[in-house]
């Protein structure tokens, strides 16, 4: 299944997550926005080791993933990716 | 400060993205100093931003039917209907001054021109980090930068005139029962160089003003180093044959194409 979840950080961005599970895991994720990352493939290359973990443990494993050094966020942080990533979760009972 | 500029008219969305980076590149490549492009969009164009969904932020096919291009910029930052604006484009190695390392500090100083601008025609402006100028209180211009190849690319628009109603025929709202209310809200908060000027202010009015607001505002970030003061003197321009070539291999092949727009 596919869940969505839309955060307005305030005094920042708006961000919108998107993850499809399947059998307890993690088989697809977006972090969508309007909030900028330098450099942007290291972004995505975040976004993409996330792919194949137990939900459960999504959440923190985001909240190390976008903070990694060289890597810098403006407009959400990744405590906000985080918990939007878990309230999306949550809100489908999958966590 | 020497820079090159660049005055390249109208364009459409795909060879405005493209020239850019070709522009990006040639500059990352050492065949030309930093410079300062300002350009016009024709048709008008939503862009996205690098991290937006598509499907998520721009009715599609609403955009088709009113001849509206849709495409993803290389930059983050939100979606923009570009129709009465002018646009620039700055590229410069980083470590030039006006691409310090500190991304927010390269936003205020690049800015500074616009709002020095701004001044040139009247209008009382500030930077808002991290990447709005506002006027009376409202949003006149979005900024949105990358780094890439040892590059800063920042592009940025300045407001001629705001059509709400337009803008939203094409761009999605969250909640379709508060568009009436959202639709209010940009209007409050945005604004364009006829309201501010309380005149029409074209494009090539407004293009003479940034460059000149550049021009002085620059020189306060040319003096570092311990360097004697210098000037910001610019050197028209056009672009190369190369660089029409490459903004036109980039214009077919990534930002004409649905699997660059649509990649999120």
């Amino acid at each position: 299944m596919i869940v969505k979840r839309d955060h307005k950080v305030p005094g920042g961005k708006l961000l919108r997550v998107e993850v499809e599970c399947g059998e307890g895991k993690v088989l697809a994720l977006r972090v969508d926005g309007d909030f900028f990352a330098h450099p942007e493939e290291l972004f995505e290359a975040a976004e993409a080791e996330l792919v194949g973990l137990p939900v459960e443990a999504l959440a923190d494993r985001a909240r190390s993933a976008f903070s990694r050094s060289g890597l810098t966020l403006y407009g959400v942080g990744s405590d906000d990716i985080a918990e939007t990533l878990k309230g999306a979760l949550d809100a489908a009972q999958i966590s | 400060m020497r820079l090159r500029f660049l005055d390249t008219g109208s364009g459409s969305g795909a060879f405005n993205m493209g020239l850019d980076e070709a522009l990006l590149e040639s500059v990352a490549a050492g065949r030309s100093p930093p410079l300062v492009r300002l350009y016009r969009w024709e048709p008008a164009a939503v862009t996205l931003g690098y991290f937006q969904s598509a499907q998520a932020e721009v009715d599609v096919a609403a955009a088709h039917r009113m001849g509206v291009d849709v495409l993803r910029r290389v930059t983050g930052g939100g979606a923009v209907f570009h129709a009465a604006e002018i646009t620039y484009s700055i590229v410069a190695p980083e470590g030039h001054p006006l691409a310090p390392s500190d991304i927010l500090e390269s936003y205020r100083r690049i800015c500074a021109g616009l709002v020095a601008g701004l001044k040139f025609l009247g209008v009382s402006a500030a930077f808002a980090p991290i990447n709005d100028i506002v006027a009376a209180g409202k949003k006149v211009s979005g900024n949105a930068q990358t780094r890439k190849q040892g590059c800063l690319l920042q592009h940025g628009t300045l407001l001629l005139d705001v059509d709400v109603e337009r803008m939203f025929s094409v761009l999605l709202v969250p909640n379709e029962k508060l568009k009436g209310k959202l639709i209010e809200d940009v209007k409050a908060r945005v604004t364009g160089l006829r309201a501010l000027c309380g005149r029409e202010i074209g494009y090539a009015e407004a293009a003479t003003a940034l460059k000149a607001g550049c021009a002085a505002a620059w020189i306060e970030f040319s003096k570092e180093g311990g360097a004697a003061p210098q000037g910001v003197v610019f050197e028209d321009s056009a672009p190369t044959k190369e660089e029409l070539e490459r903004a036109a291999i980039l214009s077919a092949e990534k930002y004409g194409r649905d699997s660059w727009t649509f990649r999120r």
